[in-house]
């Protein structure tokens, strides 16, 4: 069975494959330096967890991914400085269901193949957003992730395009079908 | 009588402030304004030049602080209190008040240069001429002592000068202002517009108007300021200072003629009333920062503290002859206390309209449906009416809550995902003289002023017409075309949370009724005036602030006519 340490090497190789991007090295040293280490708030275990799922949920793609705008930093801070005990607590514990529920699916997710891990997060994901569970601590989870890539210069000038100044309101703009 | 150091004390430097101050400077008169909150530097203090990642977590206040700093604050406009805002709105740990048992009210505000100018959300609306009749003919409360026709003039002095952009439409009830160029509608707003006044005669859907700059006139670029920029950074000052404020505007016209005095930290104690002339005679304060006390003089005294904090003056300022407060013979002042009510909001998704989205973030607005109950549709089983604020706008999936993961679900929130209408409904609160605000009997704040207390509920003519208001939304949206149709829980908003608070020295024509007459002057005091939120005698259903600008301006003038008649 592949090891935490193991897995992290492999992240990292898979990460520094993508050499097009010049974030690349960032990437694989916050993921290669927070899951040794843990953070402010995460645990090492929590840590590697919240990287891997934040980077399945928002993969590097042709932008910059979740890894490379550092969001496992961006979510340890928010919880070490913004929440309050009770958010805290609430999220642990949600990150304990995740953790045990991804590795039901998936043997142990950490360490499971890419398309296993794929398929695990996948099904979980459907589950809570068909509702009628106990997955909501992964919803707002999965929110924190997606808010704080956005957040980030990374997600918002590569991936959103985001512009300081418009200057103008049109309220009109058509987009090319699948664009 | 040793001559007076100024020719007017403006108390508070906000919305209504700003505008006296400015009118009372251009007429030539000597001018001090007291604020009781600290300065504010646009070039130190805005913050809408910051990039979103410029702000630590999400720009959210950690929630220890919310929970020991801003409970009340953040409970009222969450949307507004932010990490890179929360300089804009007062600690409520510092600035207490208390409700009587069984009510609550949201008493939201900022103490600081321009006070809510800086963070308030632009919709600009006069008032119409049935405004000012109704309570007249309902024989509700008492009588405005002023009529539309009164007013027009200030209106058109205050929009020329402040900047409304919105579109010519005509309508008796909401008359048209000064404009410059409306924010132009979404394409799903002007289908909603036609399928509503098709289907609804009597209803028009209409851009909302909104104090922003889109043609800024030659009297504006001379004060700095320029068209807006549509960054929808508004609740963090603009540095463009496009959109009206305060400190965007009338005080730096105040202080360009050269007759301005501004002076911070100056929390009022109390008015001093000279027996022998009848008038105001000084203006006491304590510092904020170093306690230290001083009594100001002028020929004129005009609170624009607003509406709560200026009817707390005159209770605070008691004497042999104003026992219970001074200009409060007749027992009106704190009472009528009046917001704007609102309950569900009501959303809905509107196809159509996914192969497009938007350029630019349109500040506030979007559309307004003017008041239609009891104008153009008779016999509602309530009275007066309200106007609903809303718009169309692509969802977006910025908040992650949809299904999926991998490249997919991040390529889904560049596309604009569906289109969501949304409207909300402000009504008119009618007055009632036992909703109000009191002095605490003993509990005083840091500053040894009493603290408020608020006994505020709002009556069955609110809670009827909100009914009907949510139940007219479902149906407009029902004939816009809009799917899954939500509303949002039915209960009434807190009063307070609309944030326009008023009526609390109301203008009438009878002293044993009203505090003020028609210039908003005190009947027992001919040297007071106050022109925030308290004269109004009526809440209406539109935004208040371009009311209180213009009754501001109107008062002011009235004032230094009698300053250069020799009365004062």
């Amino acid at each position: 069975m592949t090891t935490r340490r193991e897995f992290v090497k492999g992240l990292i190789i898979s990460v520094g494959g993508a050499s097009a991007l010049s974030a690349c090295g960032d990437a694989a040293t916050i993921i290669a330096t927070a899951t040794e280490e843990g953070g402010q708030f995460y645990s090492s275990d929590e840590m590697a967890l919240v990287s891997r799922i934040s980077d399945l949920i928002i993969p590097r793609t042709e932008t910059p991914g979740a890894l490379d705008a550092n969001v496992p930093g961006y979510l340890d801070a928010l919880m070490s400085d913004w929440a309050s005990a009770e958010t805290q607590n609430y999220h642990r514990e949600a990150l304990k269901l995740i953790s045990g529920q991804l590795d039901a699916r998936s043997g142990e997710f950490l360490t499971a193949s890419e398309p296993e891990a794929i398929a695990a997060l996948s099904e979980l994901d459907r589950e809570a957003f068909e509702g009628g569970n106990n997955l909501d601590g992964y919803r707002s989870f999965k929110g924190y992730i997606t808010q704080s890539y956005f957040a980030t210069e990374l997600g918002a000038t590569e991936e959103l395009k985001w512009v300081a100044v418009p200057g103008v309101w049109d309220p009109s703009v058509k987009i090319a079908t699948g664009n | 009588m040793a001559e007076a150091e100024f020719d007017a004390i403006v108390v508070g430097s906000g919305m209504s402030g700003g505008m006296s101050a400015k009118e009372l400077c251009e007429r030539g008169l000597k001018v001090l304004v007291l604020e009781r909150g600290p300065e504010i530097v646009p070039e130190r203090d805005y913050t809408d030049l910051l990039a979103p990642w410029e702000s630590d977590h999400l720009d959210n206040v950690s929630q220890d602080e919310i929970n020991e700093r801003y409970y009340k604050q953040y409970g009222g406009v969450a949307y507004a209190i932010k990490e890179s805002t929360k300089h804009f709105w007062v600690r409520d740990d510092e600035h207490p008040y208390e409700e009587a048992e069984g009510t609550s009210y949201d008493w939201l505000r900022g103490y600081h240069t321009a006070g809510r100018s800086i963070m308030w959300s632009r919709q600009t609306y006069r008032l119409g001429p049935q405004d000012f009749t109704a309570n007249l003919e309902e024989g509700v409360g008492v009588d405005w002592p002023v009529r539309y026709e009164d007013i027009v003039p200030w209106y058109e002095k205050v929009e020329t000068f402040v900047g409304v952009s919105g579109s010519e439409e005509g309508l008796d009830q909401l008359p048209d202002s000064v404009f410059q160029p409306a924010f132009e509608l979404t394409d799903a707003e002007k289908s909603f517009k036609q399928k509503i006044e098709k289907t609804f005669d009597g209803r028009s859907v209409i851009p909302a108007r909104i104090a922003h700059l889109t043609d800024a006139t030659k009297e504006q670029l001379s004060l700095g300021r320029s068209n807006c920029q549509a960054r929808n950074r508004c609740h963090h000052g603009c540095t463009f200072k496009a959109y009206f404020s305060s400190l965007n505007a009338t005080l730096p016209a105040a202080k360009r003629s050269g007759n301005l005095t501004m002076v911070h930290n100056a929390i009022v104690r109390g008015l001093e009333y000279d027996t022998s002339t009848k008038r105001v005679s000084g203006v006491r304060v304590v510092d904020a920062e170093t306690m230290e006390a001083r009594t100001y003089t002028s020929r004129v005294v005009f609170l624009n503290a607003s509406a709560i904090a200026s009817a707390m003056i005159l209770l605070q300022s008691k004497s042999e002859s104003f026992p219970k407060g001074l200009a409060n013979r007749s027992d009106q002042v704190g009472r009528n206390l009046m917001d704007h009510v609102s309950s569900a909001g009501v959303a809905g998704i509107m196809t159509g309209f996914e192969d497009q989205t938007v350029f630019g973030r349109r500040p506030s607005g979007g559309i307004y449906i003017p008041r239609y109950a009891n104008i153009t549709e008779k016999n509602k089983p309530f009275k007066r009416g309200f106007g609903f604020q809303g718009g169309a706008r692509p969802l977006g999936n910025s908040s992650g809550q949809i299904a999926g993961i991998g490249k997919d679900f991040k390529e889904a929130h560049k596309r604009p995902g569906p289109w969501r209408f949304n409207v909300l409904a402000f009504g008119e609160q009618l007055p009632n003289p036992e909703n109000r605000v009191t002095l605490h009997a003993s509990r005083k704040d840091r500053w040894g002023n009493p603290v408020p207390v608020f006994n505020v509920s709002y009556g069955e003519n609110e809670r009827i017409m909100q009914r009907e208001a949510v139940k007219d939304a479902q149906a407009m949206m029902e004939a816009a075309g809009c799917i899954n149709i939500t509303t949002s829980s039915a209960n009434l908003s807190k009063p307070g949370n609309r944030i326009h608070e008023m009526g609390t020295a109301r203008m009438g024509r009878d002293p044993a009724t009203s505090v003020l007459n028609g210039w908003a002057q005190a009947h027992d005091v001919p040297n007071l005036f106050v022109t925030d939120g308290a004269f109004m005698t009526s809440s209406a259903c539109q935004n208040p602030s371009l009311t209180y600008m213009a009754f501001s301006a109107r008062a002011a003038n009235y004032a230094a006519d009698l300053i250069s008649e020799g009365i004062f």
